[in-house]
């Protein structure tokens, strides 16, 4: 509304804000695992065999120097309460 | 031993056979032997940049096949002798090239130069692979422009997942460099600073190009751009070249605009 006064956003500090964004997104998608939708399968079916699971989540993080394998399963709510009764 | 350098961009059209022309030339004026070799089968152009084209008789599938020796195929330039030239096919498609083809003539290549440029191809596709796989290093050429950043950035992650001395364990040497550069531009902050796309690529400088007609001039007339001593984009292939080979040569900020402090404060409030 005021760009007529206070004069618009140099084009460069767009440009760098969204290559920033669209790179990181790039870079993301190519650190997804190959096999990450076997691991899946094979982690349910494990857990399986003691309690039942909803859904399984893998994700990879990087922080500096570091990658970590996040894995959240979800367990099956009904099961849950027959092992708190157990 | 030499070191082979594969020219990598990404993005077709940023400068990536004039840099690789030129750099080669540049490093031949160091007194080192240089070889370039153009890794784009089916779309030769290094040897029109050269000007060369009139020279070639056997090119490096010829050579990959074993048809011909790879001294029946160098191209010994006239300009320089320390400059050799192998010519890319220009009938065959660059899925001709194979793995275990390219690593023998690359190990041949290396035996006999100081320096082995690659030109590779643009796109990120199985010619571009084949030109990464056995480089011991990179010459990464931008513009500063998104297009041509994030297409970088995509063939820097394929260098890095690709690249044989990666699979070792080693490292693979990264160096940018940024072509195209318009001072003006970038005072009035239409364009990208440097240093801004070395933040976002994350990797080495190794040098930067003004936008200098002379190129296309030099293009025009098959001689490259480096031997035009007053062409500011000549200049600057020299101190890279300088650099590759080795010496310490300052960068020279050609982001600010020496045309005079009246167009500088005009270029402030466009």
């Amino acid at each position: 509304m005021f760009d007529w006064l206070f004069g618009k956003k140099e084009s460069a500090s767009i440009a760098k804000d969204r290559l920033t964004i669209a790179i990181m997104s790039d870079r993301d998608s190519m650190n997804e695992l190959p096999f990450m939708d076997e691991m899946k399968a094979e982690i349910i079916e494990v857990v399986k065999k003691y309690v039942g699971v909803r859904a399984v989540e893998i994700k990879k993080e990087v922080h500096d120097d570091l990658e970590a394998l996040s894995i959240d399963v979800e367990l099956d709510p009904d099961e849950v309460k027959k092992i708190k009764v157990n | 031993m030499g070191i082979v350098i594969a020219v990598i961009s990404g993005k077709g059209g940023v400068g990536k056979t004039t840099a690789t022309a030129n750099l080669g030339l540049g490093i031949a004026m160091n007194e080192k032997s240089c070889i370039v070799v153009d890794f784009d089968i089916g779309q030769r152009n290094l040897d029109m940049i050269l000007g060369l084209e009139n020279r070639v008789v056997y090119d490096l599938v010829q050579v990959m096949d074993g048809d011909v020796k790879l001294k029946q195929a160098v191209i010994r330039s006239k300009v320089n002798e320390n400059l050799y030239f192998l010519a890319a096919s220009q009938s065959k498609d660059k899925t001709v090239l194979e793995s275990s083809k390219v690593e023998k003539l690359v190990a041949e290549l290396r035996e006999s130069y100081d320096y082995v440029i690659l030109d590779s191809p643009a796109g990120i596709e199985s010619g571009f692979e084949h030109t990464i796989e056995f480089a011991d290093a990179a010459i990464v050429v931008v513009n500063p422009e998104v297009s041509s950043i994030r297409d970088a950035d995509r063939a820097i992650g394929i260098l890095d997942s690709k690249s044989q001395k990666v699979k070792n364990g080693e490292d693979v040497a990264k160096y940018l460099v940024i072509n195209r550069i318009s001072a003006e531009m970038i005072q009035s902050g239409e364009m990208l600073k440097s240093d801004d796309i070395l933040e976002i690529l994350n990797i080495k400088l190794v040098g930067k190009v003004p936008e200098d007609r002379g190129v296309i001039d030099a293009s025009n007339r098959g001689k490259p751009v480096i031997l035009d001593k007053k062409s500011q984009a000549g200049q600057a292939y020299s101190r890279i070249a300088g650099r590759l080979c080795g010496q310490k040569v300052e960068m020279k900020d050609i982001e600010i605009s020496d045309t005079g402090l009246f167009k500088k404060l005009t270029g402030m409030f466009r």
